[in-house]
Parts: structure tokens; sequence; C-alpha cells
């Protein structure tokens, strides 16, 4: 089963976009449900994102691009 | 409730350690206010990657002004004894279509206005200060000067759904606007960023308040911010 982690959609009012500042775990890499994988800003705010299921990462955006609410950033296969 | 007067990294580190608290279900609200007793350029970790950082940062040390990390969003931002700074660490559940960041800033913000307004201050609010550093939406203005800048961390509370909010500001008390541009535009122009900030867009309290006792004025401050602790908006609890 493939699940996306995604940019809540409801962290920041409007249309302004963030980043991607940290990857936490390496692409490819098997993370538990729950885990740390990694950081945005936006609004000079870090928000760490979390393993929404457990699987082996795929990321699909590297660090410093842009993102927009509810981007998929990486994807977890089980 | 005591100014602090830790070194730069000392203060970063006690700020996390709050946070720490939060998340570990130790406490559901507490805050810091501390003044630098030594000096530092500090920001995120992400400008470690740039291609000049290595030698942007040995020159900013020859300067006496050391890069430190922290763990806050934005762009570079000095610490010195002139600078401030209060950092609010808060437990909250957050709504489904609540727009959370901004409540964060308002949070800090807020109170921080009205204090301000207390000490005769008629014109601040919440705003953007193009042409300062580390600009954001949020910065507690003064006549549309950044006084004070915003940032936050947001993390996860173990084992729930709560989350741990730190919202930090860092205001110029003392020296010139001039003084602390000059520092962060010495750094831009070691990594060839072209971008150049200026000393008009920043104010100091102590060009509008030159006569303050600030020591004896925090409290009311930081009283402002502990009764901020009801909620605004209904998406928002706090444990």
């Amino acid at each position: 089963m493939n699940t996306a982690i995604t940019v809540p959609e409801d962290l920041w009012e409007g249309d302004g976009e963030g980043v991607i500042t940290a990857w936490l775990v390496d692409d490819g890499s098997e993370v538990a449900q729950g885990d740390l994988v990694a950081e945005v800003m936006v609004e000079k705010a870090q928000y760490e994102i979390e393993a929404p299921a457990s699987g082996v990462l795929t990321i699909a955006k590297q660090e410093d691009e842009v993102i927009a609410k509810g981007t998929s950033i990486a994807s977890l296969e089980a | 409730m005591t100014l602090q007067r830790p070194t730069v990294e000392e203060g970063l580190i006690a700020e996390e350690a709050l946070l720490d608290m939060v998340c570990h279900g130790e406490i559901s609200l507490g805050w810091l206010a501390w003044s630098p007793r030594d000096r530092g350029l500090v920001m995120p970790r992400r400008h470690e990657r740039l291609a000049r950082f290595p030698e942007a940062r040995a020159q900013l040390a020859s300067m006496g002004w050391p890069v430190l990390f922290r763990n806050t969003g934005g762009t570079p931002v000095p610490q010195s004894p002139a600078v401030v700074n209060l950092a609010l660490v808060i437990r909250c559940r957050v709504g489904s279509s609540a727009a959370h960041l901004e409540w964060g800033y308002h949070r800090l913000g807020d109170p921080w206005c009205d204090w301000l307004g207390v000490l005769g201050v008629a014109d601040a609010d919440l705003g953007p200060a193009p042409g300062a550093y580390c600009d954001g939406r949020y910065n507690v203005r003064i006549g549309g000067r950044k006084l004070v800048g915003t940032a936050q961390r947001w993390r996860r509370v173990r084992g729930c759904g709560d989350m741990a909010l730190l919202v930090h500001g860092a205001m110029q008390v003392d020296d010139t606007p001039e003084a602390l541009v000059a520092v962060v535009n010495a750094f831009q122009a070691a990594i060839d960023d072209p971008q150049r900030f200026r000393a008009a867009s920043h104010v100091a309290l102590r060009d509008v308040l030159p006569d303050l006792a600030l020591e004896a004025a925090m409290p009311r401050l930081l009283e402002g911010l502990v009764a901020g602790h009801a909620l605004p908006k209904a998406a928002h609890g706090c444990g």
C-alpha cells in the first residue's frame, strides 16, 4: 500500500508557499508511523512532518524546494 | 519573572528545553525572557548549505559575531545585549480547519502590542516591514518599523495528537538599527547575496521610550502573555 506524505492543508492562511528545509531521514529508508521525517518552513515557522504510516520512504520534493499547502512531498510503500 | 542573561547559545538551548518539556507532557505553558550577555548572528541551520557559508561564517566570527543556529524559521538575526527575547511555549489542540501559524503569532504579538500601548506607544501593530532583515507578516511594529521579529517551531506532543508551539520574539531595545543591520548586511555580502536591508525599516525601543525602566516593565508583558492563555479560536484547545 502506498501512502502519500502531504503538507497539511490547514497549516497557514492564504496562498503563500513554504519550503522544505530538511529531510530527517534518507530516501529509501524504512520509517515507522509517527517518525519525524521532514521539516518545512512557512511564514518563519518550522513545522515537523511525521510519517502518517510505516513503510519505505520515497522522497518527491528535495530540500529547498518550494511547496504549497497539500503538496505531496514523499510517499511510503508498506 | 526576571530577565535572564545567558549566552546566546545557552538562551537557544533553554528555549529548546522548554519546548521539550511541553512535548514530554511536563508543562502545558511556559515562557522565558532573556537578553544575551554575548553576541552572535543566529539563523536556521539550512543556511549552512549556502555555497559561501564557510567563508561567511569565518568572516562574521572575525568581526566578533559568531554564527549560531536556531530551530525556528526565518533568516539571520543579530543577538546581543541590545536585544531582549521572549519565548512562549504552549500545548495546543489544533482543529481541522484552523490556520494555526497565524494564531501562534497573534498569541505572542497581540499582548506585546497591548503592552506597548500601556507604555504610551499609540501606533504599535503586527505586520510586515519591507526592507527589514528577517521580515515576516507578523513583526511587532511601531509606526510601520520593525521592533520585534517573531518566529515559531511546531512539534507533535509525544503519544497524542496535540501540538507543542514555541513562538519567539526578539526585540531590539538598545543600540542603533544601523549597527545591527550592518551585521546582517555583512553576512549578505559574504555569501554573495545582493539583497541588502535598511536601518530605516527597524526601530529600537530606546528610540521610542528613552526613559523606560525595562526590567520593571517586563513583568507586565509576561503577565499579558500568560493571561492570554484563554484561546481566541474554538478550533484551538490547550491542555
